[in-house]
């Protein structure tokens, strides 16, 4: 359709002067060149992509300190990962994590999106849009350190709930071991919150005006509009969310690393922080191989229905 | 049609791993083939290394730049006719890269390595000759443990590997000022005192001891109280991987138990296991706790910040017993292939670490000083003093030990996560060693 329309718009160039005999091998040779256009970036993603998983399969089988003689040992590996007691309770603290990473930016982000849809009109949409994407560009490892801060014995946390006489509340949070994991969620919170809403926020934008304006003349307020109209259109960057924030809980690494290193004991380990210790601290670089490809099963696994779930129908 | 996509891509993949195990990671067979060293091939063990030009290469850690330039810049003052060029690593993966560095074509001729540990002895040139002809062979034994390996590959004990340039050492940050005003008159010396003195401060409303236990300050701590009862020989044995050595003794437990007494009695910050070392410093300076268990490496900073304020070797268990953490800063090694005609002015400078002027140098950048002998000169009642002043003594006790972080890799994280439980009252302190020696023993694949 469209090359006969071009065509018809520039008869007599070359490509048409070359007549029907000529069609498939140009389709072949476009094909080609299409391919060509793609050799670079599939040299790199084969190289610092397929490559680096590919290995950490390979590695998974094997019983290796990173430098020596690499022994095989078949499936035992995996059956560690799967068996011991503390590999298996750090899967758990990430989704655990879950909570704090996805659930709750999720829905705050949906309230305070649809607030700042509200508030547009009166100018203040740009600051609190800009003051919540702050946390968005500061990297994780180092708003970890700033919260360390903030949640240490003498920080800002226990002093604002001294100040408002919650006294008796006030912790070294990261070094409880009922607090510290909710503590270290909290600053994926914080992180996430942002990244949620300002896409929120835009899809919004890409919802038609005139819905929302058939609703209020409907006389519909915040709630219906935002269950009937919000809602609905926003499944896609909801869905968007949700697999973002799914993904950093479950593979989190810089904000637990920075924070608590898996501590006090290990009631904030997670297979991040782990997989690290085994192949860096450990040398145990099979084990953490094992672990890492199972955590990526893990997550594809997880993940994989939730794009069902918010496929457009 | 998705599922049979993804069915195929899964058998395709686990087709492909199957074939991966067909081939092993890492060097390829033979590469990993060092000249077996450990001995003095090519070379006649001297004390001498003549008047010709002699150009060494040193490798070491970074963060030993300082130390390792004065030490150098001293000993070609010595011997006008060497000289030494610097390679250094960044300190964090120094160790790591030491086999690979030592096994290249063109290694250095002096090298930080641990021997038996990160580098096998293999890779080095066996020290014995020197070691008799410079008289090494009469340091103390705390301090050969770390430079000798065995036939067997274990160390502590065997030929000599290595010689180090100064040591770290631990024990106990004292406030002075503190100890006045509730009365003490002086840093204890036993344990028993130890755990009175820290009553004392408890009743007066005072911290005993502050840490930083969000990275296991307090295995500090416990190793004071573990050197006394599992005794030096043992802790060594442990660390160096002696075949059948364990911690997990009744004489350990009680050690575990004694540190569980004074988490029960409060004798910690209770924000132990949420503070980091640094701030646990911090707020030391600042004048909270009577003591601080850490090492030298706190006394610049602690000595430039606060005045009332001492060193003392860890209390030990039995009066005099003095035991104490102590490694070496940078254990210089020969590597098997260095340039043979090197290997005589290499081990001069190995011995020069010994010297008096490469002692100051130790205690002038702020580390234990290698070999024994009067301490070097040190500002009158600095910290510093006091730090070289227990060292001194615990090098006379002969009680350097090893760290038992150092046992295995993996060892530490077991270790912080076990003694944060222990603070947290989550591991009965009869668990504690059994836990470390099965985590040990699994990594050693014993």
């Amino acid at each position: 359709m469209t090359t006969t329309d071009l065509g018809a718009a520039t008869s007599g160039r070359a490509p048409r002067a070359r007549g029907r005999g000529g069609r498939g091998s140009s389709t072949e040779s476009g094909r080609l060149i299409g391919w060509l256009f793609l050799l670079p970036t599939l040299t790199f993603y084969g190289l610092f992509v397929i490559w680096p998983l590919i290995s950490t399969i390979q590695y998974s089988f094997f019983d290796w300190d990173g430098y020596g003689t690499a022994t095989p040992v078949g499936l035992s590996n995996y059956v560690r990962v799967l068996t011991d007691p503390q590999l298996i309770s750090s899967v758990g603290h990430s989704f655990f994590l879950m909570i704090f990473f996805t659930i709750i930016p999720v829905l705050l982000g949906l309230v305070i999106a649809a607030l700042i849809q509200e508030i547009r009109l009166k100018g203040l949409a740009t600051t609190s849009r800009t003051l919540l994407f702050l946390p968005q560009i500061i990297p994780g490892a180092a708003a970890a350190i700033a919260w360390v801060w903030m949640l240490s014995s003498t920080g800002a946390v226990n002093q604002f709930l001294s100040a408002i006489g919650l006294e008796s509340l006030t912790r070294a949070w990261l070094g409880d071991f009922t607090w510290a994991l909710p503590s270290v969620g909290l600053i994926g919170l914080w992180l996430s919150l942002g990244f949620c809403t300002i896409l929120l926020m835009s899809g919004i934008g890409k919802i038609d005006v005139s819905i929302y304006e058939a609703a209020q003349l409907d006389g519909a307020g915040f709630f219906q509009t935002f269950r009937a109209v919000t809602l609905p259109g926003l499944r896609q960057e909801i869905g968007v969310c949700v697999t973002m924030t799914m993904i950093a809980a479950l593979a989190s690494f810089d904000v637990v690393f920075m924070s608590t290193r898996g501590g006090p004991g290990t009631s904030t380990m997670v297979p991040g922080v782990q997989i690290y210790q085994l192949a860096f601290t450990e040398s145990r670089v099979g084990l953490a191989s094992a672990l890492a490809i199972v955590l990526t099963v893990l997550i594809v696994a997880v993940i994989g229905p939730m794009q069902r779930l918010f496929q457009e129908k | 049609m998705r599922t049979t996509r993804i069915t195929r891509l899964g058998l395709g993949l686990i087709a492909g791993a199957l074939a991966l195990t067909a081939c092993a990671p890492g060097p390829s067979n033979g590469g990993d083939d060092a000249t077996t060293g450990g001995d003095t091939a090519g070379v006649e063990p001297s004390t001498e290394i003549g008047s010709d030009p002699i150009e060494l290469v040193l490798y070491d850690g970074a963060g030993l730049k300082t130390i390792d330039d004065q030490l150098i810049a001293a000993f070609i003052a010595k011997y006008p006719n060497v000289s030494i060029t610097t390679r250094f690593d960044p300190d964090n993966v120094q160790a790591q890269n030491a086999p690979r560095i030592l096994s290249a074509g063109d290694p250095p001729d002096i090298a930080r390595v641990t021997p038996g540990a990160t580098v096998s002895a293999d890779l080095l040139t066996n020290l014995d000759a020197w070691a008799e002809l410079y008289g090494w062979t009469d340091l103390p034994v705390g301090q050969l443990a770390n430079y000798t390996v065995n036939d067997e590959g274990v160390r502590g004990s065997g030929s000599q590997f290595s010689l180090a340039s100064g040591f770290v050492t631990t024990g106990l940050y004292v406030n002075t000022d503190k100890m006045a005003e509730l009365g003490i008159d002086a840093p204890p010396t036993t344990v028993e005192e130890w755990s009175e003195q820290m009553a004392t401060a408890k009743a007066a409303g005072e911290v005993p001891m502050i840490l930083g236990n969000a990275t296991g300050q307090a295995v500090f701590p416990l190793q004071y109280l573990l050197n006394g009862h599992l005794g030096q020989q043992a802790i060594n044995d442990w660390v160096f991987n002696v075949p059948g050595a364990t911690i997990a003794t009744p004489e350990g437990d009680e050690a575990v138990k004694t540190m569980a007494g004074w988490v029960e009695a409060g004798y910690f910050n209770d924000d132990a296991n949420g503070t980091e070392p640094p701030n646990a410093l911090a707020r030391f300076v600042a004048g909270e706790g009577l003591f601080f268990p850490s090492g030298n490496w706190d006394a610049k900073s602690i000595g430039d910040q606060m005045s009332g304020v001492t060193f003392v070797s860890p209390p030990a268990l039995n009066a005099g017993e003095l035991k104490a953490q102590s490694n070496p800063v940078s254990n210089f090694a020969i590597p098997a292939k260095a340039k043979a005609e090197n290997k005589n002015a290499a081990a001069a400078f190995l011995n020069f670490m010994l010297s008096d002027e490469a002692r100051q140098i130790a205690v002038d950048n702020g580390f234990a000083p290698s070999g024994s002998g009067t301490p070097p000169n040190t500002e009158a009642g600095s910290l510093n003093e006091a730090v070289q002043t227990a060292f001194a003594a615990l090098v006379e006790a002969d009680g350097q030990v090893q760290f038992m972080q150092d046992a295995t890799a993996g060892i530490k994280a077991t270790e912080d996560a076990a003694i944060q439980n222990l603070f947290g009252g989550r591991l009965a302190p009869e668990e504690f060693l059994p836990q470390v020696q099965a985590a040990y023993e699994e990594e050693l694949g014993r």
